[in-house]
């Protein structure tokens, strides 16, 4: 193993990774310090200019935006009240309580260094975790795939959002589109509606840019970009040691939060800063200083958000699933460069695994020093006026939707797929599920074929191996838990509206 | 959003059945397998009919969602994708240089910033930003149109 650290390290110190790297920590800290760019869209918008890179350097650059983002959310969400990103909603309580105050530096120093502790404390929870499950997951067949890739679209489906049927819905539809191009099993074309455009299939980073960035951005305009502009002259005030020793125990609860959220599906941090900010309340010796300026109220959002950049990539990575909008942006840069993650990126092309390991441990430290340095100019940028940044956001998508392929049919899909998109927000539907459906389409169809292929057309062979019937199980229980709920909870409303039967 | 989880429900149930039909038209080629590359759509198509009825029934019996989507700035909304389509057709007929700083100023307008020295200024910058980066940096061949 430590051989296969020196190997990733390697790459990780070369001067370009480094610039990179640098280049991704920079653009994450501005574009999450934007309202209305989180985290993953600022990945998105990034992704075009990937294409040449070597995958690895691509990997790190997009993880040092996916680490950037979480500091850059609580700039906005400290200063004018505003989450940059939806993991840094919890901070704002006392961000924006400590920014009146007058102790802005102290918020921003606070969320700074626990940040980065989080993210670092992340990797190697990463390393420790996903190294031993790729193992476990080398014993994999093409039916545990198939029961893997139902799995995690059950779990997306049914736990993001609030509708289970919208969610399926979703799912289905990704699988739909994934459907369109040339059939992976026999070469022959399908749904291509007679185009050669469409015999590749759509691209899967332009649906991504659609549905995650420009859906985003035709909400702005259907309802209107104006923020708050950041008023003063700030800087990052560090805490003191004794400072942060006294946050331990709000840190603490950020990480076992942060750990847990990253292994399950969705959220991309907000529900575990939300839940580390309540649990941090309930352990901490002065609770009442909560939501009026309490420092430990920044320590463990913000530890919790940073350690999900690490452990959401624990799924992707062994698995291929990815659990958040930030993974699935990593997953479609791996399959832009023509890589499939799952146990065998550990085998066959450890350079780029442990390259990535390397990379986060840099652009956390990067966030430290950059997020000390890069203030002013983030906060030039937030103060931009909006309508001119999400102008020219506009372009940057178009134009690099363009240059996936140098041809126009991108920047077609990217525009449907964001119309898409925005409707599927406004009625409540899901996009990470119709992300994950697109994504995971080839991995379910082709792995059920093969299965069915191997078993003479017998579908018990999906219940005769141990691991994919117990993975079969769980989705069936994670999508029929829902429906059990709702029906418990109609039974004691109607209870309670009712509680006499009527003659 | 009753009236609108019928309506998506029935677009979905109708599109459940263009694609059920359109399987047919897949040709099998020789080297398949026995399921062939019609199966799994099939499936899909049912599972998705399966869903959009269930949508409708729920829809119907009054369990939908009673919230209502937020108002949509309808004007603003429509000139964007108007613009994003005109961008789209003409970009690769006149060309990059000339189409996207109109799609830039075009988008500024329509967001209420109606000062002619921030919507000049910042069509051509971020016209020549992209194109510094993609033409110049990452060597992608942009559509010059008469420019070439």
């Amino acid at each position: 193993m430590l051989e296969r650290f020196a190997l990733g390290a390697q790459i990780a110190i070369h001067p370009v990774s480094l610039l990179m790297i640098l280049l991704g920590v920079t653009w994450g800290i501005i574009g999450g310090a934007l309202p209305g760019i989180s985290g993953s869209i600022a990945m998105a918008l990034l992704l075009p200019l990937t294409f040449g890179m070597n995958p690895a350097v691509a990997l790190m650059m997009l993880a040092g935006v996916y680490i950037g983002a979480m500091y850059g959310g609580s700039i906005t969400a400290i200063l004018i009240s505003t989450p940059g990103t939806p993991g840094a909603a919890a901070t704002v309580i006392d961000g924006y309580a400590l920014h009146k105050q007058g102790k802005s530096g102290k918020a921003l120093g606070v969320s700074l260094i626990t940040g980065t502790i989080g993210g670092i404390v992340s990797v190697f929870i990463l390393v420790a975790l996903a190294v031993p499950l790729s193992k476990i997951a080398l014993a994999f067949g093409p039916p545990e795939y198939f029961a893997l890739g139902i799995f995690g679209l059950a779990l997306i489906s049914s736990f993001v959002g609030r509708d289970l049927v919208k969610g399926a819905v979703s799912a289905v539809l990704g699988l739909i589109i994934a459907t369109a191009g040339t059939d992976p099993f026999s070469g022959t074309p399908r749904f291509t509606f007679g185009t050669i455009d469409l015999l590749g299939g759509v691209e899967i980073v332009a649906g991504m840019i659609g549905l995650f960035a420009v859906s985003e951005i035709f909400e702005r305009f259907a309802h209107g970009v104006d923020w708050e502009r950041i008023r003063g002259k700030f800087t990052t005030d560090l805490p003191t040691f004794l400072e942060l020793w006294r946050l331990r125990v709000a840190t603490f609860i950020g990480i076992v939060m942060g750990t847990i959220e990253g292994l399950l599906p969705g959220g991309g941090g907000a529900i575990a800063a939300f839940i580390s900010y309540n649990e941090a309340k309930r352990w901490s010796k002065h609770p009442e200083e909560f939501g009026h300026g309490s420092l430990e109220g920044i320590a463990a959002p913000e530890t919790a958000n940073n350690v999900v950049t690490g452990t959401a990539m624990i799924p992707l990575l062994t698995f291929g699933i990815p659990g958040s909008n930030g993974a699935a942006i990593m997953l479609a840069a791996m399959l832009l460069h023509g890589i499939r993650p799952g146990p065998q990126l550990f085998e066959r092309t450890p350079e780029i695994v442990y390259g990535l390991f390397v990379g986060m441990l840099i652009a956390n430290v990067m966030m430290l020093v950059l997020g000390y340095l890069a203030l002013r100019p983030s906060i030039a940028i937030v103060n931009v006026r909006p309508p001119l940044l999400y102008a020219g956001i506009m372009a940057l998508v178009l134009v690099g939707a363009y240059a996936i392929s140098n041809r126009m049919f991108e920047v077609w899909v990217v525009l449907i797929t964001g119309l898409i998109g925005f409707g599927m927000r406004r009625y409540g539907f899901n996009i990470l599920a119709m992300v994950l459906g697109l994504v995971l389409g080839f991995i379910v169809e082709a792995n059920l074929r093969r299965s069915l292929l191997i078993s003479l057309g017998n579908p018990w062979v999906f219940f005769t191996r141990p691991i994919s019937a117990a993975l079969l199980v769980f989705a069936l229980l994670t999508l029929v838990w829902p429906i059990v709920r709702q029906a418990r909870d109609d039974r004691r409303a109607r209870a309670v509206v009712a509680p006499s039967p009527s003659p | 959003m009753k009236r609108a989880d019928l309506a998506i429900g029935l677009g979905l149930l109708v599109l459940s059945a263009v694609y059920f039909q359109q399987s047919f038209r897949i040709i099998r080629g020789f080297a398949s397998d026995r399921l062939g590359p019609a199966f799994f759509p099939r499936l899909l198509a049912l599972t998705l009919a399966a869903l959009a009825l269930t949508l409708i029934v729920r829809a119907v019996s009054g369990r939908s969602d009673p919230s209502r989507p937020p108002a949509v700035r309808l004007g603003v909304f429509a000139g964007l994708v108007a613009v994003l389509v005109i961008y789209a057709f003409l970009l690769p007929r006149i060309g990059f240089v000339l189409t996207t700083p109109v799609l830039v100023a075009g988008a500024i307008w329509l967001l209420g910033l109606r000062q002619w020295g921030y919507l000049v200024g910042t069509a051509v910058g971020v016209t020549a930003v992209l194109y510094l980066v993609f033409a110049r940096t990452l060597h992608v061949l942009l559509p010059m149109g008469p420019l070439k």
